[in-house]
């Protein structure tokens, strides 16, 4: 369970989230969606404690707002970051190991991984900036999962996808979401996607929240007005 | 003959050369800074040592030991009180708290010792020599080598080999993210700064054993660590490694042809390569 109250967040003195509030219940996937620039991986920065925020964060109960990165990724925060932010002088077998150094106990391995995305399993000893930027992106996640995480939030990780490994990786991620009870974070441009592969949703506008709800029979139409801001009134 | 001996006795300097670089190079590969204070260091170390070992008679085998130790606790305190403060995305801060630093010790050691020449006596180890073929060389700079080398070496291995140092090269590629991968940067920056300061004390005891210093060596000393690593080329330890021997020699043979140039030839090297190949020796062409 995941419950965001209040949230600020600020790069110095520029304001980039105002009064987020939001609950995900265990196991569910929320997709985040909103224009270039709404705040989307602001908001997934400042559950990592990348930022400098203020207001509540609850994961399953502690509260972690006021924790350094390191131990919100030790209780279970795991982000595959926008731009994929490969540690360049690594291995892409190093770079997934990094990911398990938290050593949370859970299904993810490096087999596990490799499964997920054999391509990996071959590269596995190159550098990881060698690689291409659709190979880093099954890195970025892969790495994300290795932490065995409870809340994995995943910035635009189809950007770059082939639209057939974007779909297989939707579908991965399906299929690990019936056998646990971890929670994602869905940021993905292409919202009907983002809708039909989410339990719920958050769209975001200006650094604030405009419309949320469930996926389930979602209108598409009031997510589109309330996505560029248009008043339907 | 004696050309190689000149060339020998070059690649054996070297090697404490490439000691004092590869603190400095760690340094600035892991936090992107420049320690100002790394030639005090070495130069303070030296100072404690020569008061152990001198003053209080404790033998060499223990003092050197203890030294690297106090040493290792220095720089990991120091990164923690007062370096990651200041660390951000302006280099200046900690280019200034180092220049402080080094001012500070400097006086202190002034203070301590006085401005003399000391020196750390290792007793007949200084003069021992072997003899192969008409080459004669000295056991202790042959020992150095081989130490500098089998440090290389192990420094090497355990960037490869270990959690610790895969935590460390990630750090180095992107310290904005790698809390997310369980890692405390700080305590990583801290531990960079303790081995560095270790490494600098060591080459620091060397230098006090082979030959003489005083409490102003230490700016000398940092200069021939920035040339070995813009030399060598920045971001790899093998770099170190490189512009240290490349430099060793070239003093050595610079000052066989003419006895009064000093450094001079080094610093006429570094500005070939800063024009010929500004990356160094041996560093890759930044394409990022
Ligand atoms: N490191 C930063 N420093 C200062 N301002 C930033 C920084 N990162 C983002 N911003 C600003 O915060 C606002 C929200 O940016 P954010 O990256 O969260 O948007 P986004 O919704 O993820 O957009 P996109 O879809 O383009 O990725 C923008 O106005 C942006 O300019
Ligand atoms: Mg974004």
């Amino acid at each position: 369970m995941l419950e965001v109250e209040g949230l600020d967040a600020f790069y110095g003195d520029f304001q980039a989230l105002f009064d987020i509030g939001f609950t995900q219940k265990s196991g569910e996937t929320l997709a985040l969606i909103g224009a270039n620039g709404a705040g989307k991986s602001s908001l997934l920065h400042s559950i990592c404690g990348l930022t400098s925020e203020t207001g509540t964060i609850r994961l399953n109960g502690a509260e972690i707002g006021k924790l350094p990165p390191k131990v919100r990724a030790e209780l279970g925060v795991s982000l595959s970051p926008e731009g994929r932010r490969m540690f360049s002088s690594l291995t892409v077998r190093e770079n997934l190991q990094i990911g398990a150094n938290t050593g949370r106990p859970g299904p993810w391995s490096l087999d596990r991984v490799t499964e997920l995305f054999p391509i990996l399993e071959e590269f596995a000893n190159r550098p990881a900036s060698l690689l291409s930027g659709g190979q880093q992106q099954m890195v970025a996640i892969g790495r994300a999962l290795m932490a065995n995480p409870d809340l994995l939030l995943l910035d635009e990780v189809s950007l770059g996808l082939a639209p057939v490994v974007a779909e297989e990786v939707m579908a991965a991620l399906a299929s690990i979401r019936g056998e646990s009870q971890m929670m994602t974070i869905l940021v993905e441009q292409d919202v009907s996607r983002a809708i039909a592969a989410s339990d719920c949703f958050v769209c975001l506008l200006e650094g604030r929240v405009v419309l949320d709800g469930v996926s389930e029979g979602a209108d598409l139409g009031a997510i589109g007005h309330a996505y560029f801001g248009e008043d339907d009134a | 003959m004696i050309w190689i001996e000149t060339l020998i006795n070059g690649l054996l300097l070297g090697g404490l050369y490439a000691l004092f670089g590869l603190g400095l190079s760690l340094i600035f590969g892991v936090m992107k800074i420049a320690n100002i204070a790394h030639g005090e260091m070495a130069i303070g170390g030296a100072f404690l040592a020569i008061a152990t070992a001198n003053f209080i008679g404790l033998p060499l085998v223990l003092t050197v030991p203890i030294i690297l130790l106090m040493a290792w606790g220095f720089g990991f305190a120091l990164q923690m009180a007062v370096i990651n403060r200041v660390l951000g995305s302006d280099p200046m801060p900690p280019l200034l708290m180092t220049f402080g630093l080094s001012i500070v010790v400097q006086n202190l050691l002034v203070e301590m010792f006085g401005a003399d020449n000391r020196s750390l006596d290792i007793g007949a180890l200084g003069t021992a020599s072997i003899q192969i073929g008409n080459t004669s060389l000295g056991v202790f700079p042959l020992l150095m080598f081989a130490i500098a080398l089998a440090l290389f070496g192990a420094l090497h291995w355990s960037l490869h080999h270990t959690r610790w140092g895969r935590n460390l090269r990630a750090t180095s590629d992107d310290p904005e993210i790698v809390g997310m991968m369980g890692i405390d940067r700080r305590r990583v920056f801290a531990m960079v700064m303790g081995l560095s300061a270790a490494l600098a004390a060591l080459s620091g005891m060397m230098l006090a054993m082979r030959g003489s210093i005083t409490p102003f060596s230490g700016g000398e000393r940092l200069l021939i660590a920035f040339e070995v690593i813009v030399i060598g080329g920045l971001g790899s330890i093998w770099g170190s490694l490189i512009g240290g021997l490349v430099l060793g020699i070239v003093h050595v043979i610079g000052l066989r042809l003419d006895p009064a140039s000093g450094p001079l030839y080094g610093h006429l090297l570094l500005l070939v390569i800063l024009l010929a190949k500004p990356e160094g020796l041996a560093g890759k062409a930044r394409s990022r």
